[in-house]
């Protein structure tokens, strides 16, 4: 075995490792089904909307956010536009008009989400802050659900949904809401571990207390809501996962747009990785320390390694391959006696091995479509399995390339 | 207890390891099996030809000259062993069994085939002897092959008898001294019929050119 296969071994042991960790804890602690109880108290609640230039879905977010079954005298919503240079102020301030003293409208000058996220909370009073990306759309049950999580257990500081894609059609959409939905089994997982390691945009709910005690969004490299969940669990605040609060979001339609993101997301975790370096293996951080972060981190770099030995090998066997039709001079053709049998196939340990890989990433899928009462189509999971293998290591290596040269990635 | 889950799950991961471990070395073994077999039919239907020649004294010419004799389950069988030994080594024991025992087939249908051609004046295979290295002292032997292979399903009169230069089997060594092939000129190395060996890549315009009895072969209709 050569020395780069040895390596590819090691990645999949890795993943494999970290697939069945999860699977453990899944059969330890399954996910309890939605309810129709309701909570006793209806804490206060300010929902905020930061936006920049979006014209296209803010109508509709906040639409979401209107039709949330929650009393109207305990939830604000509160749209805070950054700086937008398209219709996003003037559609804010029309719902601001329309629906007064439920919806609230704040505008500033363009500073990135964060800012925009710390003027909300400054210029809110709810007990309960929540953070909604004006690109996503929560299910009329969402608040409910995730405030029960808060009634269950006063330790809880911060609560997370379930992320669906909204609408998917086109190929890429489909790819995605199957990560989307692994996306659910993980972050359930990483739940039971206490480990949740990013409280999305798309959302995410905290105690006002968290803010008056770890302090406020920073910039984060373009990943505040990576970042606070770092700093959230160096200070022992408790994150938990509502699956059963569902939230909509759109996903970027062109590879491009995908790319621009995920390339974002990627090197906000490694810039966030190296400012919170003291927290790698160190138990004092739990789950989340010793187990979580160098996980990501080594499924990270296995990525990018298995992606370039891949592209390494395939290049090197096409180049070998036309090198050898030059130099032999034999036209093109077919085997003359192709021959059909098993004993043709690859059948070596790596085979089964990436197959082992597979087939667990399959069940995680399976699991987490079942978490988030989500349904996938057959075609989406030929999308998710064709492409994203093949996509996800240009972030990768675009994010390891920005970090290196620590870039900032845009926010849009 | 959080300790056993990292160490459940660690046993897991190296049990699932260890089963595509044992599958992929069960089917080898299988691969392995395969080609024992098909050189056991192989190996009876030569000794069933060479039985029915000497009972005879002379066969069916036409029936020969029209139907290549084993060459399909020489060819399958070059193939297969090409598979086990990428899977499980040149080095492996098995391997360089059953490429001995397919040197010897390969021996014995060539000597076959010469017999039954002169006994047959109107059977006139084409025949190569080729010798090549893969202890990686031999850049242009996998290029050779290419060209050989393909020459051979274009060809199917033609028959390509091909060795492993290094196998240690004395029949082989009686064979390279025969026909005085010398590994310092050079491999990959190649006689045509009974001329002079030819040292050195050729490729498949040289080989039309170095075999002219090509052109007295029939063609497939699937390459040509």
């Amino acid at each position: 075995m050569d020395a780069g296969a040895f390596g590819l071994y090691i990645c999949l042991f890795i993943a494999l490792y970290f697939e069945v960790f999860l699977l453990i804890s899944f059969f330890e602690k399954k996910p309890a089904k939605k309810n129709s109880e309701l909570p006793a108290h209806y804490p206060s609640v300010s929902m905020l909307v930061p936006c920049y230039n979006e014209e296209r879905t803010l109508g509709k977010t906040i639409e979401s956010l209107l039709a949330l079954q929650y009393p109207q005298d305990k939830l604000n919503i509160v749209v805070i536009d950054d700086g937008s240079q398209d219709n996003t102020a003037t559609i804010g301030r029309e719902y601001a008009q329309t629906y007064p003293g439920r919806v609230s409208f704040l505008q500033k000058e363009n500073g990135g989400k964060y800012t925009a996220l710390n003027l909300g909370i400054n210029q809110s009073r709810g007990e309960i802050i929540g953070c909604l990306d004006a690109d996503s759309f929560a299910a009329p049950d969402a608040l409910l659900e995730a405030v029960k999580h808060f009634e269950s257990d006063r330790s809880i500081m911060a609560i997370t949904p379930a992320m669906k894609v909204y609408r998917p059609r086109k190929l890429l959409e489909l790819m995605q809401s199957v990560e989307y939905t692994f996306g659910i089994f993980y972050k359930k997982m990483f739940d039971n571990l206490s480990a949740i390691n990013v409280l999305p945009g798309p959302f995410s709910l905290y105690k006002r207390e968290v803010f008056r005690r770890i302090g406020m969004f920073r910039h984060a490299h373009n990943t505040e809501d990576m970042e606070i969940a770092f700093r959230m669990h160096q200070h022992g605040l408790r994150i938990v996962n509502a699956h059963t609060a569902f939230v909509y979001t759109t996903v970027p339609q062109t590879v491009r747009a995908l790319l621009k993101q995920r390339t974002r997301w990627s090197q906000g975790f490694l810039q966030n990785a190296r400012d919170y370096r003291h927290m790698f293996f160190n138990r004092r951080y739990g789950n989340f320390g010793t187990l979580i972060l160098p996980f990501a981190l080594a499924s990270f770099l296995a990525g990018i390694y298995a992606a370039l030995y891949a592209a390494y090998r395939i290049t090197s066997a096409a180049v070998a391959r036309v090198s050898d039709i030059v130099a032999t001079g034999i036209p093109p053709h077919l085997p003359a006696h192709a021959e059909l049998s098993w004993f043709y196939l690859n059948t070596t340990m790596m085979t089964f091995v990436v197959a082992a890989v597979l087939a667990m990433t399959f069940v995680a899928i399976v699991l987490g479509s079942r978490i988030a009462e989500a349904r996938l189509s057959v075609k989406s999971f030929a999308a998710y399995f064709a492409f994203f293998g093949l996509l996800a290591p240009l972030w990768l290596i675009r994010a390891a390339w920005g970090a290196l040269l620590a870039r900032q990635s845009a926010w849009r | 207890m959080q300790g056993q889950k990292y160490v459940v799950a660690f046993v897991i991961t190296a049990a699932i390891f260890a089963t595509a471990f044992y599958i992929a070395n069960r089917l080898d073994a299988r691969r392995v099996a395969d080609i024992r077999a098909t050189q056991e039919a192989v190996s009876i239907d030569i000794l069933s030809l060479e039985t029915q020649f000497d009972l005879l004294g002379s066969l069916e010419c036409s029936t020969i000259a029209d139907n290549p004799i084993l060459s399909e389950e020489l060819n399958s069988l070059a193939g297969r062993l090409s598979v086990a030994e990428e899977n499980l080594g040149q080095g492996n024991a098995e391997v360089v069994s059953l490429k001995k025992q397919y040197s010897l087939l390969e021996i014995k249908d060539y000597l076959l085939m010469r017999e039954i051609s002169q006994k047959c004046p109107k059977f006139k295979p084409v025949y190569i002897l080729y010798f090549y290295s893969n202890n990686g002292d031999c850049p242009d032997c996998g290029r050779m092959g290419d060209v050989l292979t393909y020459l051979r399903e274009t060809y199917p009169g033609l028959r390509v008898y091909s060795f492993d230069y290094h196998l240690d089997l004395s029949a082989l060594r009686t064979l390279v001294g025969s026909r005085k092939i010398i590994e310092t000129k050079g491999l990959p190395a190649f006689v045509v019929n009974n001329k002079a060996p030819v040292y050195g890549f050729k490729n498949l315009q040289e080989m039309q050119v170095l075999i002219p009895e090509l052109k007295t072969l029939a063609t497939t209709t699937a390459t040509q």
